[in-house]
């Protein structure tokens, strides 16, 4: 089995779930924290000496809203990390709420390890953030940028939603350059997805919410596509951009196919077996059923699936092409190459392939022709 | 166990579908003991899956059943179970001419219905001894008084013999019992005389070979006996004869009256020929029985596997769906839009959607079927005629003297409020007006001549959705008319798609074409590319639409724990596109190809 340098570890709490948000996280079970961040911990623990790991070149801490845990919870899980193996120069994320970013907390999470905070600002818009159900106001997240910041945060993103009902392309890229003014190194900007099984996409069936068409997505990450290439940020996946060198080297490690490790509540890890396949594995979702059987057994196994070399490296290539930089994953796959090259969905140069324009509004087509 | 001649019954059970036919049979069995209570499943006799979930017959079936009569006498009842439905008339023709009687199910919030009527005919022509049963007489709705009238106005049946029943309920099964064994006479055949059996089904079974299903009318058939079938001329041995209870029985022999089955290694359900009369090698009879209406099939399509390696398994099943569907007929026929395929003729819409159905559950293969037309006969300048049933292969208007299409009688029975709309419907699909008749309980009886064409484009369902599901139809056809047709070709992505041709009345060619265009564009799924959709008569295009490209599909977050979910999604994705057959590099799913058949 290839050895593991990433960690992915899913805090589940949340003040409040937005009802967009399709991730595993819970409202008002916030007591459950403490024994959460204790079986947290004994995973970590337990997976350290089950598996090749370590040490960690990447960690990241998402949710669910991780920046409800205190700076002791923090580093008590950051603690046992750091016993497998968290050399100095390695990228640690935490997920952060701009409600939670204080100036205490800012200085309690550098002090536990946090090297990166990804922050979730979505938009600056009132009305946008009342649609959102977020609880912080646009004044705030810029406050929290400048907070983190000057309590000696270097590395910072924050994550935007467009393609917001009531949002036009002009209010959308206020929001975007305001943030990009407080000086970001890394941004993610997401469209606004409806998930069956959410608030929304309730409101969406019945008809209370009508989400903008296609051609008015397309208008409005387009045009933020551009505002950032022009403010020197590269576009290295279909919805993230960094400034040289602030790429997110934990999501640029799964993407590249590298096997990672998950812990924590309906977390995922990938391993990539020596005969070159891949398999999969996924923790229980709930956090009670988690905390309980990580208590008893040490692991909260949900289920696990094992793609064969073959399927394995037609996964490999549909995550692959997501890439703008381009990728030599698609190396196997010569006629589907071909075809969609012709189809002007994809460029071909030196063995590597990257999506045209069109091939990244069309990326699911283009990642669904590798899958066997 | 022997029974006398007079002490034997064969009877069947006619009715519209849906009247309650086939619950009816299941207590009969019940109420005999043929079937225990704890082995009883409804529908006993529909032995296909697919029967059972449809909840129609498609096959006939034959079981025995010993009754004891109020008079002392045990009798053998022959009771041979018929579909309902239009397309299968030819199936209880067979089953009527193996029979002395036939129960006679009516509904009794329905009433009389086209296919009643179409059922009671057939049996008078069969000179067989009618038992009219009113049924679901428990149903709130139900007018049973009403009805009773109507089987004496309509049918010329007498009110009294009427029997009113709930075969839900188990009301009336032993008064039906007591009427058959009255009234029905027992066969007149003479055990002795030479033999003459009645081939009315065959089946293939993988073990035996073909079970063939018989009604003895003359003579006794014994195991062992070498056997004639006086059609072909063909002789086997028999290995077993039998009587079906409802499985399959052994017996010693099966004499003059009775009906069961016969095994005989026979390997071609060809030698078993239904309509053909068995008769003994050694003592044969003088003349073999009179045969059946021989069946056409009115409705051709073509079937084409999605997955162009299927096509020998499509060829190997549909040799096996024949043997036990004599009805099917096909060819090979290859398309240039779809590949290598079979055309193939059936008796109807349902029978059509059935084997469709059936290939493909029973077989595990994808099909594609195309829309169904009518056979026409086309007459050349050359003074040749030719049948034409596929749209594709009609000749250029040039070498055409007269293209003629069928036409039938269509009969619908209706409550009078809808009479307006149904006049107004055969109207609009060329029927011509022939007749209009008023019965008791508000029921109107119209006749139609009409093309076939036009029934098999949609009417039914229309005929239904205008009347509130109350009218009935039936059809049958009466010859070939001339009519001014032309031929309406589709164009995708400027290529002819042989497989969406179709031919149509030329009056209307232009507006169907609109339609049609309309109507696959909303059918066809957007491409990675704008695909234009023409249709043209002749060369010259009438109508024009374009599916739009593609516009978007991507999805926002991929990250590690998104990535399963992504693939399965994606990997649903290219499974659907399994069922879209490419035609050049447009993807075409199945219903484009059916769009031609409901074009209002």
């Amino acid at each position: 089995m290839e050895r593991i340098h990433s960690l992915y570890l899913h805090v589940p709490f949340c003040t409040w779930v937005c009802k967009y948000c399709d991730f595993n996280a819970y409202a008002v079970l916030q007591g459950l924290i403490p024994p959460y961040v204790e079986v947290l911990t004994r995973e970590i623990e337990i997976a350290g000496t089950e598996l090749p790991t370590g040490p960690f070149d990447t960690v990241f801490i998402g949710g669910g809203t991780p920046s409800l845990l205190t700076g002791g919870q923090l580093r008590q899980v950051l603690d046992r990390v750091r016993a497998i193996g968290l050399p100095s120069g390695a990228e640690v994320t935490l997920e952060a709420n701009p409600s939670n970013i204080t100036e205490e907390n800012v200085e309690s999470w550098l002090a536990a390890g946090v090297s990166r905070l990804s922050i979730g600002v979505q938009s600056l818009q009132p009305d946008a953030l009342r649609f959102l159900e977020r609880l912080h106001s646009g004044t705030d997240a810029i406050s929290a940028i400048r907070t983190a910041r000057s309590g000696g945060f270097a590395n910072i993103s924050a994550d935007l939603l467009f393609g917001v009902p009531g949002v036009n392309l002009a209010a959308w890229l206020e929001t975007l350059d305001s943030v990009l003014a407080e000086g970001v190194q890394h941004l993610s900007a997401y469209e606004l997805t409806v998930e069956s099984g959410t608030r929304l996409g309730q409101e969406v069936r019945t008809g209370l919410v009508q989400m903008p068409g296609a051609d008015d997505q397309l208008e409005q990450y387009w045009a933020a596509a551009a505002r950032l290439e022009a403010a020197g940020y590269a576009h290295y996946e279909i919805s993230n951009w960094a400034q040289p060198g602030y790429a997110c080297r934990h999501n640029l490690a799964a993407w590249n196919y590298k096997p990672y490790l998950g812990a924590g509540a309906g977390a995922h890890s990938m391993f990539r077996l020596d005969d070159g396949s891949t398999e999969r594995r996924w923790n229980v979702k709930g956090p009670h059923a988690y905390i309980k059987q990580v208590s008893g057994a040490g692991h909260a196994p949900d289920g696990s699936e094992t793609l064969s070399p073959e399927r394995a490296r037609g996964e490999a290539a549909m995550i692959g092409v997501r890439l703008l930089n381009g990728t030599r994953a698609a190396g196997n796959f010569p006629t589907e190459r071909k075809q969609l090259v012709r189809a002007g969905l994809l460029i071909e140069t030196d063995g590597q392939v990257r999506l045209t324009r069109r091939g990244v509004e069309l990326a699911n087509q283009v990642g669904a022709a590798f899958l066997v | 166990m022997s029974t006398p001649t007079r002490l034997t019954r064969a009877i069947s059970v006619i009715a519209h579908v849906d009247h309650g036919k086939t619950t009816l049979s299941d207590r009969l069995l019940e109420y005999t003991g043929t079937v225990a209570p704890r082995d009883m499943v409804e529908q006993v006799l529909d032995q296909l899956d697919l029967e059972r979930e449809r909840g129609i017959t498609i096959k006939a079936q034959a079981v025995r059943m010993l009754y004891k009569a109020d008079d002392g006498n045990t009798y053998q009842i022959n009771l041979i179970d018929t579909p309902g439905h239009v397309d299968f008339s030819y199936e209880v023709s067979r089953a009527l001419a193996a029979c002395d009687g036939a129960i006679l199910v009516v509904d009794a919030s329905q009433g009389i219905e086209a296919q009643t009527l179409a059922n009671v005919h057939q049996a008078l022509d069969h000179h067989l001894k009618i038992i009219p049963v009113v049924n679901k007489i428990d149903l709130p709705q139900a007018n049973p008084e009403l009805v009773r009238e109507e089987i004496e106005k309509v049918i010329g049946l007498p009110a009294e013999s009427v029997i009113f029943a709930s075969a839900r309920q188990g009301i009336g099964t032993k008064e039906i019992l007591e009427a058959v064994v009255r009234e029905v006479p027992p066969p007149t055949g003479d055990p002795d005389a030479p033999l003459q059996a009645l081939v009315f089904d065959a089946k293939f079974d993988a073990y035996r070979g073909v079970v063939t299903y018989i009604r003895v009318l003359e003579g006794t058939l014994r195991k062992g006996m070498r056997i004639e079938m006086m059609q072909t001329g063909k002789s086997f041995e028999v290995d077993e004869v039998g009587i079906f209870r409802p499985e399959r029985t052994a017996v010693e022999d099966l004499s003059a009256g009775e009906v069961g089955y016969l095994i005989a290694n026979i390997r071609n359900v060809r030698d078993s020929r239904v309509g053909d009369t068995v008769t003994d090698e050694a003592r044969p009879a003088a003349a073999p029985l009179p045969g059946y209406r021989h069946v056409t099939p009115m409705v051709f399509a073509g079937l084409f596997p999605t997955d162009t390696e299927q096509y020998q398994q499509l060829k190997e099943a549909l040799e096996k769906l024949q043997l036990n569907d004599a009805a099917l007929v096909y060819e090979p026929e290859t398309s240039a839009a779809l590949g290598f395929g079979f055309r193939c003729g059936f008796l109807g819409l349902l029978h059509m959607e059935i084997v469709q159905e059936r290939l493909e559950r029973e077989f595990n293969l994808t099909l594609l079927g195309t829309a169904p037309t009518v056979e026409y006969r086309v007459k050349l300048r050359s003074g040749e005629e030719i049948p034409v049933d596929n749209p594709d292969l009609l000749p250029n208007a040039a070498e055409v003297d007269a293209i003629s299409e069928p036409m039938v009688i269509a009969t619908i029975v209706v409550p009078s409020t809808y009479v307006g709309n149904m006049m107004e419907l055969s109207q609009e699909r060329r029927g011509q007006f022939l007749n209009m008749q008023y019965e008791p309980g508000d029921r109107v009886v119209i006749t139609y001549r009409m093309p076939l064409a036009e029934i098999i484009h949609d009417y039914y369902d229309q005929l239904k959705s205008r009347s509130k599901g109350y009218a009935s139809l039936d059809y049958e056809l009466v010859g070939f008319e001339v009519a001014d047709l032309v031929k309406l070709d589709v164009l995708v992505a400027g290529s002819p798609v042989d497989a969406l041709s179709m031919i149509v009345d030329r009056s209307k060619a232009q507006q169907q074409g609109r339609r049609l265009a309309e109507k696959l564009k909303t059918l066809i799924p957007r491409q990675l590319f704008e695909v234009p959709i023409q249709a043209a008569i002749g060369g010259k295009i009438v109508a024009r639409e374009t599916v739009p490209a593609m516009r978007k599909d991507v999805t926002a977050k991929c990250y590690g724990g998104d990535i399963t979910r992504k693939r399965k999604l994606l990997e649903k994705q290219k499974e659907g596109k399994k069922r879209l057959k490419r035609v050049g590099n447009v993807e075409i799913p199945q219903e484009a190809f059916m769009a031609v058949l409901s074009l209002d």
